[in-house]
This record gives structure tokens, sequence and C-alpha cells, in this order.
């Protein structure tokens, strides 16, 4: 375990709480809807995984560099319910005692000023706030919980509670969206001059309910070069307020760049916790089981709590992090993979690399592979060449 | 001899010929019932499936009689579809008598018509027999008076049957034995073997089906195949029962199988004469013809990689099928291929199928040609079946295009739809009577060009199924062929290439540019797709460039599945062909070369 390919990168730490008050018709992510009943079963479940993870040799030894709280709508918990896990985590694992980026998302209406205020003061020093969007008519379109001034309210509170890093999520390319009322909610979010901004698209997401009303046509979306429109007026009015734009739908204040999530995108390691969590240590990737019940039952039988188990050759391992790396628009270092797996980019891709450089999809800058402004846009059809 | 009966079963497709071959099997305890598999004729997968006779079988069935003897009696399988008509003649011509097969609820069909006319010409006795009597929907009385009015057979000798039930099978094998002459012909004569069928066997060879029509063959023979002189030494001779059973002499009037060291089943021609090297007869039997391909495609493999695989399987089907031609052909959007030659398009399709499934390589095929004479102002005679070979405009004096005559069955009130599709066709010289109240036959000179582009298809669905079809060539007539290219971002993509009537070449290209756009998906840039004769464009259409291809979101936990996304994405255009710098798959030529209806 020496040499350059062994040097410890940073580990995050992830927490699953998969509970929320509705789930959202666009969301496929695994998470209960008005299932609290089960959550006291659930943080002893989540207790006992950590133990188990923190006992393993290739995890305990190693100093987690970031955490974040995730769900679900992880503030569905009550603040001391989060501020425990929080204390448990830091006991279990090295966590240095200062400068661990420690985020939990929350969602509007969901916090009030008491309860960010203990979760501040329990340690946790970024919050990433759903928003979605600051049209109540829109927000009731897509099966959101909250109306517009919860959300400007919760992110008052967060700021008044002490947190210095806030991020909030925005949708656009939503049913019923245009150009306009997009602007008006980013400028509407930019004035409550939060430090990251997530943009993303709506993602019709297979199995989930407006994935199967757009099947059906019943829902109306705005078309390609409308929601290209949104894509770039997101970027500009972001930039415009500061924010750069350091990944495809991520944009931070210098310095405010979520590391946690830069670690999944330079392929890191890191240890899930929770239903569905995915850890990934070692040239492992293990899933955990994606369901409560289950994921608890089999905890408190001491048994195994995965269900998927990967393990890539080194080639393809190479590879995903080409292409993970590739959505963050500084790229992916090539000494750095080098480094890390003994390949050249160059040499392995051949003709396929040169042409995606000719045809002016990706570039080399500054030793660093990345997509182009014409690239970006495209990323799926360029990672596909090279994944 | 007095004990042999050599028939055929003549049906139109579905009429139920092979199961009442099945069941004469079982009636002469050929099989057990374990051993049964329905159909056992039909031996391939896409007949079975698709319940026609391509490469057609014999049996040779013991059959104990009512007055007491045991008689030999062969059934002579025969291919059942309009491609192979010559095949027909040849294996009828190996009998002495027909069973007319005719359903009960369908009566009498165009290709009843065309092998019953076939047989005649062979001199066969015929009974008619109406199978299916089982069927709700079976009029016995009417289709046999229509036997007996239209067809001008004898009513006396009409048997019924059911051939699912068993029903009449006993009352037929004894007309068999009965109303069927026994052959004639003279041990003693020098050797006259006929060739109707031949099967390739990996251990054996080529396993020559023979009726011999005079002297007799036994292992150790030198014959000779009149049609080239090649000769060869018997290896084998013997009788087809459920497997090749070996006999120490075939004689004049029987049935039954020679192995002599044929390499392939292309070494044999249906149709040729045996006889001795040493004792030769004197002429060879009539009715002999080389077959004909007259239809004509390209096959490349999807991956270039298969190349080699394709080679190899195209060699294993000739093995067994002497109709198929094949030489080396290269396109410069499809790399190496092979230019293929088909008795007609089921023909061509069967070939397809087999490729596809039984050696498993993806194919493109070009758009199906026929054989065109052009006669170019220098006084030769060029015959041309490629669109890459079209000659330069002005060096072509005139273009002939071979015609067929059709023969058309139909119920009467689809004759006006049948009609308005031989003209936009361009059919010449309609005519049509009545066999049977309430049906039209319906003949109709079209060239064959016309035929084997989605012909079948559209008359099944303008008559709901009703439609039957059966065709012969007749002669080449001046044409007005040009060449329609299709062009993708203004390169010509040759394997799109078609020759085709000038009055069709402007809507031919309008859909072959539609086709690929609804087939080929959006890329990086703006794709323009045209249709042009000439320097001419005729049609013309865009595919918009792919604007936005990117996910919103992937994180710790959506890597494994995003990366599968991707790579799901990468074999998908791994399928893809590259022409110039355009990905066009596979279900895009295919849409070219299939019309929607």
């Amino acid at each position: 375990m020496n040499g350059p390919r062994s040097r410890p990168g940073p580990l995050g730490l992830y927490l699953h709480l998969p509970f929320c008050r509705a789930k959202c018709p666009y969301c496929d992510f695994y998470s209960l809807a008005g299932r609290t009943d089960l959550v006291s079963a659930y943080l002893d479940a989540l207790a006992r995984q950590a133990h188990h993870m923190a006992e393993l040799p290739w995890t305990g030894s190693r100093q987690v560099s970031t955490i974040f709280f995730g769900g679900g709508t992880p503030s569905i918990l009550a603040p001391a319910e989060l501020a425990g896990l929080l204390a448990l985590c830091r006991r279990l694992f090295p966590v240095p005692a200062a400068g661990v980026e420690t985020t939990v998302e929350v969602n509007p209406a969901t916090v009030e000023r008491r309860a960010l205020d203990l979760l501040r003061r329990a340690g946790f020093n970024r919050v990433s706030i759903g928003v979605q969007s600051l049209d109540d008519r829109l927000l009731g379109r897509i099966g959101r919980v909250h109306t517009a001034a919860d959300a400007v309210r919760t992110v008052r509170s967060a700021r008044q509670a002490g947190f210095a890093n806030l991020g909030l999520d925005l949708m656009y390319g939503l049913p019923g969206q245009d150009l306009a009322t997009w602007r008006r909610t980013l400028e509407q979010a930019l004035a409550l001059v939060p430090d990251h901004l997530s943009l993303y698209e709506l993602t019709l997401e297979e199995g989930t309910p407006f994935a199967r009303r757009a099947a059906a046509g019943e829902l109306l979306l705005p078309d390609e070069e409308e929601v290209l429109a949104m894509m770039a007026l997101g970027r500009e009015l972001a930039e415009g307020a500061g924010l750069h734009r350091y990944e495809i739908s991520n944009y931070a204040r210098p310095g405010h760049e979520c590391r946690h999530n830069i670690n999944y995108w330079q392929n890191g390691s890191y240890i899930g916790l929770g239903a569905g969590a995915v850890s990934c240590l070692s040239g492992r990737r293990l899933t955990a089981v994606a369901d409560v019940e289950a994921f608890c039952r089999r905890l408190a039988a001491g048994e195994p709590v995965w269900s998927d188990e990967e393990r890539l050759t080194p080639a393809a391992r190479f590879r995903e992090t080409v292409v993970m790396g590739l959505r963050m628009i500084r790229g992916v270092d090539l000494a750095g993979l080098e480094a890390r797996f003994g390949m050249d980019a160059r040499s392995h891709y051949g003709p396929t690399l040169e042409r995606l450089l000719d045809q002016g999809l990706l570039a080399v800058r500054d030793g660093r592979l990345c997509l182009t402004g014409q690239g970006l846009p495209l990323a799926n059809r360029v990672m596909a060449e090279l994944v | 001899m007095k004990n042999i009966r050599n028939f055929s079963i003549i049906a139109h497709i579905d009429h139920g010929k092979s199961t009442l071959a099945d069941r004469m099997i079982q009636r002469c305890d050929m099989v057990t019932d374990r051993e049964f598999k329905d159909q056992l004729l039909d031996s391939m997968d896409i007949e079975r499936e698709r319940g026609i006779t391509i490469k057609s079988q014999t049996i040779c069935l013991p059959y104990t009689a009512r007055d007491g003897v045991t008689y030999t009696l062969n059934l002579v399988d025969t291919p059942g579809h309009v491609d192979f008509s010559y095949e027909v003649s040849r294996a009828l011509s190996s009998c002495e008598g027909a069973l007319l097969l005719i359903d009960a609820a369908q009566g009498v069909e165009a290709q009843t018509l065309a092998n019953l006319y076939l047989a005649m010409e062979n001199d066969l006795e015929i009974i008619p027999v109406i199978n299916k009597i089982d069927l709700p929907a079976a009029e016995p009385e009417k289709v046999a008076r229509s036997i007996e009015e239209d067809l001008g057979l004898d009513r006396e000798s009409i048997r019924l049957c059911s051939a699912k039930t068993g029903e009449g099978v006993d009352e037929l094998l004894e007309a068999i034995v009965t109303l069927l002459p026994p052959p004639e012909g003279d041990p003693e004569q020098p050797l006259e073997a006929l060739i109707f069928d031949a099967n390739y066997d990996p251990y054996r060879g080529t396993v020559i089906s023979v009726r011999i029509v005079n002297g007799r063959v036994r292992a150790g023979d030198q014959i000779l195949f009149m049609s080239n002189n090649a000769a060869y030494r018997v290896e084998e001779v013997g009788l087809f029962r459920l497997n090749r059973e070996p006999q120490k002499e075939l004689t004049a009037g029987q049935v039954g199988y020679i192995i002599a060291g044929v390499k392939t089943v292309s070494d044999t021609r249906p149709g040729d004469t045996i006889t001795h090297q040493q004792r030769p007869c004197p002429a060879p039997l009539p009715g002999f013809r080389e077959v004909q391909q007259v239809v004509f495609s390209s096959i490349y493999p999807i991956s270039t990689d298969d190349y080699e695989d394709l080679a190899s399987a195209l060699e294993k089907l000739k093995l067994n099928d002497a109709a198929l031609t094949f030489q080396k052909d290269s396109s410069a959007a499809l790399g190496f291929g092979f230019r293929c030659g088909f008795l007609g398009l089921l023909h061509l399709e069967v070939v397809q199928e087999r490729l596809e499934r039984e050696f498993g390589i993806s194919l493109i095929l070009t758009v199906p040609t026929v054989k065109y004479r052009f006669y170019l102002r220098d006084n030769t005679m060029q015959e041309i079946d490629n669109p890459a070979y079209f000659p330069d405009p002005a060096t072509i004096e005139r273009i002939e295009e071979p015609f067929i005559k059709a023969t058309i069955h139909i119920p009467e009130r689809y004759m006006g739809a049948v009609m308005s599709l031989c003209m936009e066709r361009r059919g010449e010289n309609t005519n049509y009577h009545y066999p049977m109240p309430g049906r039209i036959e319906f003949t109709c000179e079209l060239p064959l060009a016309e035929v084997i582009y989605d012909f079948y298809d559209r008359l099944k669905s303008v008559t709901q199924g009703y439609g039957s079809f059966d065709y012969e060539l007749i002669d080449y007539r001046p044409s007005d062929l040009v060449k329609l290219d299709i062009l993708v971002n203004g390169e010509q993509v040759d394997a799109l290439s078609q020759l085709i009537h000038r009055m069709h070449a402007r809507e031919r290209g309008l859909k072959a540019c539609e086709s690929l756009k609804r087939e080929i998906p959006r890329q990086m840039f703006k794709i323009a797709i045209q249709a042009a004769v000439g320097g001419n464009i005729v049609a013309r259409t865009n595919i918009s460039a792919l604007r936005k291809d990117v996910t919103a979101k992937c994180y710790g936990g959506d890597i494994s599945r995003k990366r599968k996304l991707l790579e799901k994405q990468k074999a998908g255009k791994k399928r893809m062909k590259t022409v110039g710098n355009v990905e066009i798959p596979q279900r895009a030529f295919l849409s070219v070369l299939k019309s929607d209806q």
C-alpha cells in the first residue's frame, strides 16, 4: 500500500435519510413518503452500519474530509436526531476537529430558525436548500409542498443561524415553465445571495410519475431550444452574480464549491451509510439494499446489508474517472490520472480522443482534459465515446 | 414395379400439405407417436414458422392396401412458393400422380391452379382432395362443384379429408393405390435417372434425389451428369425412409437417392439426367434448364469484422442451396460484402433470415434489383443487376427490363383495389374471368422490378389477406430506367442507390428521404438527406442538429447506473455504419428497402 497510486485522497462520508413528507413526481431517489414511524428503527440501523463500517480495516484509518446528510428530506428528522447522528459519525470515524465541510440538505418549511440554530451548533457548517422554484404555481405543479415565501424564510433563517456556506437548488425545463418565469426565479434566488447554486434541468427518470405522464403526452414541457436558452440564462445570471460554473449543473462563489461532490466527480473514495447508499472504497463499489425495512431487518439480524457489489478493472475505472471528471468545467487532470492509474489518456483513447478534440467538443487546457462550451450541452455524446 | 406409386401433393400455402403428409406417415406406421413432430417433412426452422416448404423432402412409405398387397408409396414433396416453380415442376415430373389439395373453406387459389397446370404439363393423374372438412366454415359441396366446373376435373375422383383429425386419410391412401398408375420403364434399358432435388449431408456430401426412369443403378457404377458431362462413381444408393436406407440397387420406376462423392449441391442441377458412362442413354430427359436468379441484392455485415463469417456462412448455405449465387462486392459506404442472386424475394428473405438467425450475423441488404438489359450506342448489350454498374447515360441507346405475367386470385369485391395496385405498378394487358361465382382470376403483365418491391405485401394488404398470387417470367420490354442515388450530407451512399423507372423516381426518392429522416438519430450537426437522379435533386429533407444531450445530476449513488447508460449508448453507436461523418443505423438501411403502407 505504498507509492503514489495508494496515496489516500479525500474520503467522503454520506448519510442517507430516505424520508419525505411527500414524494415528488420527478424524483427517482430512494425515499419513503409519510413513514416517519420507521425513523427510530432506521436510526438504530444506521448506527449499527456505521459501527460495522468504522471497524473495516480499509476505512477505519482514513481521515474523513467531508460529511453530507442527504435524502430524502433530512430535515424531516428532529434537529436533535440529526445532531446525534453527526456526533455518532464523529465518534466512530476519524474526523478532524476543523476544516471538514459538513452539509445538511433541508427543504423549505421543514425547518424553522430554532432548528437551524441547533444544526449549526451541532457542527453542520453548510446547508443546501431544495428551493426548486420561486413560482408558487410551478411548485404546485411539480408536487412540492412548500411555497416561495417558505423558501425565502428558510434562507434568511439559515443565515441568521450562522450558516456562512449556503446553497440553493433550482430546477428548469419544468412543465409550464417559460424563460420569463425562470428568469424571475433566478433573479429572486440570486437576490438571496447564495454561496452555491445548483441549476438542474428536469430529467424524466424512468419509472417516475413524470416519465409516465410525459410518455402519455400529458406534460407540456418546454422544447429543446427553450431549455437551452434556460441553461444559458442560468449561467449568465449566476456568473453575473459572482457564482462561477464549476460543474455541469453547479455554480459557486470561489472557495464555496462543494468539496463533498467534487470528490464524487474525481471518482474518489466515500462511505455511504443508509438504505440505498453507495460506498466506494479500494476499487469496490457497494450498494446497500434500497429498502428501509429490509435495511433495518438485515442490520438487526447481523446480515450483510449490500445488494450490489461492483469491482471494475483498472482500465474501466480509468475510463469512468475520465467520464466523471469531465462533468467538472476544469475537467480532469491528465498527469493526475496517469499517476493514479499508470495510464495515459491520449494513448488509451487514440484516434477517438483526437477526433473529439478536432471536433471542438473537448479541449486540453493547463494539462486538463475538459469539455468545451460546445461540448458541455452534448456531454453524454462525448462521454459515450470515452466510457 | 406395379406395386409402386410415385406422387406429389400440390397445394396453395396453408391448405394443409405438410399436415396431410405427416398423417400419411403415421398411418403407414413409419413413426411412433413419441417420434412424431408436427410437419415432419419441413425441417428448417423458418419453414416450420412460416409453414412453407422451401427445401423439398421425399419419403418412401410402405402401405398395405385393402387388397392385401403392400405397396411402396413415394411421396415426393415440393417447395410451396412462386419463387420455386421450376423446382416444383422437376419434382412433379418424377411422379405419375398428384394429390391436388384444396382447402374446404378457401377453395381454389392462384397457386393451386399454377401447380395444377404444372402437374398437367407433366401428364400426371390428379386426385382432387378437399381438406379441412372439419372446419366450421368448410363448404366441401361448393368447392367440389368448382373443381368440376372450373378445373374440369372428374367429380368421381374427388376425395374428402381432414388431415388434422385424420378423417378420410385411409380412403385417400386407398385411392392413391387404385387411381394412380404405377410407373412405367424398363430396367434393362440404359440408365436414365432424373435429378429432382439434392441435399447436403456434412458426412456424405451431396445426397441426390432421383427418379429412375429406365435402367438400374448400384454402388460402384460410373455415372455421368448429362448437362455438364461430369463423371462420378456411385458410393451408395437407397430409399428415403424416415432416414436414408441403403439398397443394393435402384431400378426403373423407383424414387430414391444416389450418393456419389458430389461435393456441393450446386454441382447438381435439378432436371438433369444421370446415365451410365459406359452405356449412356441416347438423349437426356426433356425439360431441363439452368436455374435462373431473378432478384439481386448485396449483403454486407454491419460489423466489418464479420465479413469472414459472412463468407463462410454463405458457403455453407450454398452447400444446400443451388439456387443461391454470390460473389464479392464492395461498397464505399458499407465495405466488403457479397452480391447475391436469388430465385425471388422469398428466397432472398429466407437466406437473410438464415444468415441472421443460424449464423448470428447482423446484415444490411441493398435494394433488390432485377437484371436489366442495357443496349449501348456501340451496339453491345450489357446485363446489369447492380446499380453500381449503371453505364454513363450518354452511352445508353435503350434499356429493357424483365416482365412477368401475374395471376391473381381474389374475391370479387377486391377487384378495384387490385386493379389500381397493378396500374400503379405499370401493369399492362390486364384480363380477368370468373373461375367460380364471386371469385376473380385476374391476369396482368407487370415489370418484375415492380413486383419484387413489396408487391406481395401490398396485395395482401389491399385484399385483407384474401389475394393469392403466382407469376411467370415472359419477356423483356423497353423501360425508361434511371438510377436513383441517395446523398447524406452531400456524400452518395452507394448501398442505397436503386435502379428505378423514371415515373417512380421522385416518389421513391421522397419516401427514402423520409424513411432515413425517421431512422437516423439526430447528430451533433445538421444532416442533409437528398435523393438525386443524374445530377438533379428530386427530393430532400434535413435532420436538425442535436443540441443537447447531457445528464443534469450525477453523484455518488448514480455513478454505476449512469456509466451503464453511457455504455449502452456506446454499444448502440457500434452497431451503426459511418458514412462520411454521419452514423446510420441498420434499421435506416432496412427502412429504405421496405415501404410503409
